[in-house]
């Protein structure tokens, strides 16, 4: 089913980070010159507006800073996964991203709790989205 | 780089109470309209053209918003006979409605025209679905869209959703308190012959309505709707022609952001939106605070954007929006009622000018509920809210309309009583 979904089109921000997924690594970006670190992919550093940027792998750790659990689906591919959950994960290095809870517990997701990262499969040639698993498991 | 705390929108002194609403114009409220947006334009803008005793060659000055789905002014102009000394449309759906009234008043200040229509016209049920099914939901997913839409966050409940869970979360607000905004909106709706829904609804058939997207159940999203609304812009001195007393603008702000307005569910608390930067150019132009407004017309996309804006505009303490909206406050009778018309949860949906309209009614004491008329034509208004009755507040001096885009994006407009 999740072939159905969305797979990434690439533009030229977000290149490197979909490749990072398709290799099984959540890459945020790190400023070279004042060293913050952003997500998601952008041109320029949102903290001093430097272009100077590194790549940098995050833990695939964090927790749940909130989430919905989606009924009614708008894409009408997503609405065969009815009910799902979106969230936003406070990521250990200082990021907040949007994800989707997975597995079979995804359901009785909470604020506060810790996550761990797993990838999900998008479209017919090895695409891979970074999605969240409840837990302080192994990444 | 300028910061949010270093920048003096304060408004010349001198532009306070000096523009006025001198008409308002709507079609009816339905699912389903069988016209066009053209069509329903032209009947609205001459509703209020009719409202503010003009006519087509008064009006010379045209402002819209829509996402894509509406009539442009030009060809409205061409139908009804307006020939435009200014006209402009613009992308954009909650939050507009204050923020061109403010644009009518900058481009009359500016010399560029005299009285300016501001309208919205829309088949919000019928053909393009505010819910971001059907159309909207055609778009391809690329580009930034992968850090959301390829995560089935699409529509206006799951993007606004983070916010309301993380504010029961921060705050301990309830889905039961919050219900009591829809609660009190359909108790005014009943009292509105014009509102799509009628029905009172209690607390108990909100939370127990199937849920949307948590933390949203059925009843604490808004109706979609086919209608058009319409308000008339111009100096206060030329509105003293209109044939009511036509209501005065003390303030206005026009989509206030949070920091960083296109991803704000990345940075800081969510659970505080655009209010909270907005309220501070509001009240200091307006001259007046939250404690002083007798009607507030809070966005009602959700209950929760109703509540959340009371909170940040300062109606109460930060925190404490789920104890104000449950607390009889916003109520009719209460100290102080939100959207007496029904608003988006029950009168229909516009984008936020229907709750401008009901503030100018309430204003000019003009309120369309079913009380009776004396031989003067003018309405006997009772103060009797019960079902079926009265909605007009007694004597009101101020309004406060507070318009919702996003969390991150905000409009707001203080009107008070005409002369």
């Amino acid at each position: 089913m999740p072939g159905d979904l969305p797979a990434p089109i690439v533009n030229a921000d977000s290149a490197p980070y979909w490749e990072g997924a398709r290799n099984g690594k959540l890459l945020l970006q790190r400023c070279r010159d004042c060293g913050t670190l952003r997500f998601f992919p952008r041109y320029l550093c949102t903290a001093c507006g430097s272009d100077h940027t590194e790549w940098a792998e995050a833990s695939g750790r964090g927790t749940v800073h909130s989430f919905t659990i989606v009924h009614r689906a708008a894409l009408p591919e997503f609405q065969a996964r009815t009910p799902y959950v979106v969230a936003l994960i406070d990521l250990e290095e200082g990021p907040r991203m949007m994800t989707n809870i997975v597995g079979d517990d995804a359901l009785d997701v909470a604020l506060g709790e810790a996550v761990t990262m797993a990838f999900e499969e998008r479209g017919t040639e090895g695409a891979m989205v970074p999605q969240f698993r409840r837990g302080a498991g192994d990444v | 780089m300028a910061r949010t705390s270093e920048i003096d929108a304060t408004a010349p002194k001198h532009l306070q109470d000096k523009y006025a609403i001198a008409g308002i114009g709507e079609t009816t409220y339905a699912r389903g309209s069988g016209r066009t947006t053209r069509a329903l334009a032209c009947w609205a803008i001459s509703n209020a053209i009719k409202d503010a005793g003009m006519t087509p060659a008064d009006i010379d000055g045209m402002l819209s918003y829509s996402g894509n789905d509406s009539t442009f002014s030009p060809v409205i102009a061409g139908d009804l006979g307006i020939r435009p000394n200014f006209f402009m449309d613009v992308h954009g759906g909650g939050s507009s409605t204050e923020a061109l009234i403010g644009i009518a008043i900058g481009v009359i200040e500016a010399g560029m025209c005299s009285a300016v229509v501001v309208f919205r016209a829309m088949n919000g049920y019928s053909e393009v679905r505010i819910g971001g099914t059907g159309a909207r939901s055609a778009v391809p997913v690329s580009g930034d869209a992968l850090h959301d839409r390829a995560y089935g966050w699409q529509s206006a409940g799951q993007r606004f959703s983070l916010t309301f869970m993380r504010h029961m979360y921060d705050y301990g607000t309830t889905p039961e308190q919050v219900a009591h905004v829809k609660v009190a909106h359909s108790k005014h709706a009943s009292n509105n012959p014009k509102a799509y829904y009628k029905k009172r609804y209690t607390v108990d058939d909100v939370v127990n309505s199937r849920f949307i997207c948590k933390p949203l159940h059925l009843l604490d999203c808004c109706v979609e709707t086919d209608n058009a609304t319409a308000v008339i812009v111009t100096r206060a001195d030329r509105a003293k022609d209109t044939p009511h007393r036509a209501p005065l603008i003390r303030s206005v702000v026009g989509r206030c952001c949070k920091p960083r307005p296109e991803v704000h569910y990345q940075h800081g608390p969510i659970s505080t939106v655009a209010g909270h930067y907005a309220k501070d150019i509001l009240w200091r132009n307006a001259g007046v605070g939250p404690e002083d407004i007798d009607i507030t017309g809070s966005y009602d996309a959700f209950t929760f954007t109703a509540m959340l804006q009371l909170e940040d505009y300062g109606f109460c303490k930060k925190g404490e929006g789920g104890g104000y909206v449950s607390s009889g406050i916003i109520e009719l009778g209460g100290k102080r009622p939100n959207n007496t018309a029904g608003g988006h949860l029950c009168e229909g949906y516009t984008h936020g000018m229907n709750m401008v309209i009901e503030n100018v009614r309430q204003l000019r004491g003009e309120v369309d509920d079913s009380c009776p008329a004396g031989p003067d034509g003018r309405k006997r208004h009772t103060h009797d809210y019960r079902e079926g009755g009265c909605r007009a507040v007694k004597d009101p001096e101020l309004t406060c309309n507070m318009g919702w885009a996003t969390p991150g994006i905000g409009s707001a407009l203080v009107m008070r009583r005409g002369d």
